[in-house]
């Protein structure tokens, strides 16, 4: 092996992988360095010798999607074709659709009375027509209690307020009742007092 | 080679847009040369070609990861490189990516008997790191950022193993070398 100092560069070189501005320098060094001119050879005829070893052909084919294995199989193709087509799509629909209503009427309950559903709804007309008014006027009661029942608190709670607020007026009507009759003592005492002073001054 | 990677792009795009057509056609471009890198590591055809579909398989469902669609190659073989390395882990633990005998070896067609098992036996020689890198470089042709990619690791890296790689290789081929040349 070479000992020289451009050995890394010499080994990018053979497999061109040497970066552009290094090939000239590197190419005017080999031009005088015998001992990476045979290292260069070297390398060259034992990469030759490892390609040697060619390439097989491969067994068989990778499956995929494409293969054989993986397509559909041909009820599963018809399958397809039948749902991508818009008038054998309309086609099965209306099939589904009568075989639901056949299915359907089949399955209906048996009508047990004779006459008909109409004759059965108009006689019992008048059942449920006393039903919804029997429905109506119990609801009106319950109403109208609940409106007694607000009006009679409403009034309760009013009548308390207005005896609350009599006490309240009758007391301060005590109160300066009171008061006046105090100030009527003291301008009495106060003649009183005027009156007998005068009696004592008179000789 | 811009143009296949162009064509590999175009190809890349369809199949993200659900042409499963398009996926084939990258298998038909790329299955030979997969199967022989994997035979490379493997030297079993079976294993090989078990592993070229796995593979295959892996790239078709996560295609949609790959970033940049021009660097399928080497995205290709990484997914390649991890089966391959899970494989010899199953197969046996203590001794993963060690390959097989150079006895268990087919030699290669169209060449003599004894070049190509010499040739084949002086890579079997050389340590699964080692003959990963000469068959990345000198098979299948790849840049050494590209090997990087599929590999996993540092440039300088695996310059150091391509190289110390072809130092043992040198001395192994030396006979054939000599012949070649007279």
């Amino acid at each position: 092996m070479s000992t020289c100092h451009r050995i890394d560069d010499l080994r990018d070189y053979a497999f061109d992988e040497l970066a552009a501005e290094s090939r000239d320098s590197l190419e005017q060094h080999l031009a005088g360095c015998p001992d990476c001119t045979a290292e260069l050879d070297r390398l060259r005829m034992t990469t030759a010798a490892l390609r040697m070893l060619t390439d097989r052909e491969i067994p068989q084919r990778i499956a995929f999607v494409s293969d054989k294995i993986f397509e559909p199989s041909p009820v599963r193709r018809w399958m397809e074709g039948f749902w991508n087509s818009g008038a054998r799509l309309g086609f099965a629909s209306a099939c589904v659709l009568a075989a639901a209503i056949v299915v359907s009427a089949y399955h209906r309950p048996a009508v047990n009375s004779v006459a008909p559903a109409s004759v059965q709804t108009a006689m019992a007309a008048p059942d449920l027509s006393r039903q919804i008014d029997a429905a109506v006027a119990k609801a009106a009661a319950q109403i109208r209690d609940q409106v007694h029942d607000e009006d009679a608190r409403i009034l309760k709670a009013a009548l308390e307020d207005s005896e609350r607020k009599h006490d309240q007026e009758r007391r301060a009507l005590m109160v300066a009742v009171g008061e006046n009759l105090d100030f009527m003592q003291k301008r009495l005492n106060t003649i009183t007092v005027l009156a007998s002073n005068d009696v004592g001054v008179r000789p | 080679m811009i143009f296949r990677a162009v064509e590999d792009t175009d190809l890349i795009s369809r199949v993200r847009r659900g042409d499963i057509e398009a996926f084939n056609l990258l298998v038909s471009r790329w299955e030979k040369r997969v199967f022989n890198y994997l035979l490379r590591l493997t030297g079993s055809p079976d294993d090989a070609l078990d592993l070229s579909q796995d593979s295959f398989l892996k790239a078709y469902q996560s295609i949609r990861k790959l970033d940049d669609p021009a660097r399928f190659g080497p995205w290709l073989y990484r997914i390649a490189h991890n089966e391959a390395y899970s494989h010899f882990r199953k197969r046996r633990p203590e001794t993963a990516a060690e390959g097989v005998d150079v006895a268990e070896r087919e030699a290669a067609p169209g060449f003599p008997m004894d070049l190509s098992l010499a040739v084949t036996a002086a890579l079997d020689r050389l340590n699964p790191d080692q003959r990963e890198a000469v068959v990345l470089k000198v098979y299948e042709g790849f840049k050494f950022d590209e090997m990087a990619e599929v590999l996993g690791c540092p440039v300088s890296t695996i310059k150091s193993r391509l190289y110390t790689a072809l130092d043992l290789l040198k001395t192994e081929l030396a006979p054939i070398n000599t012949r070649g040349t007279r």
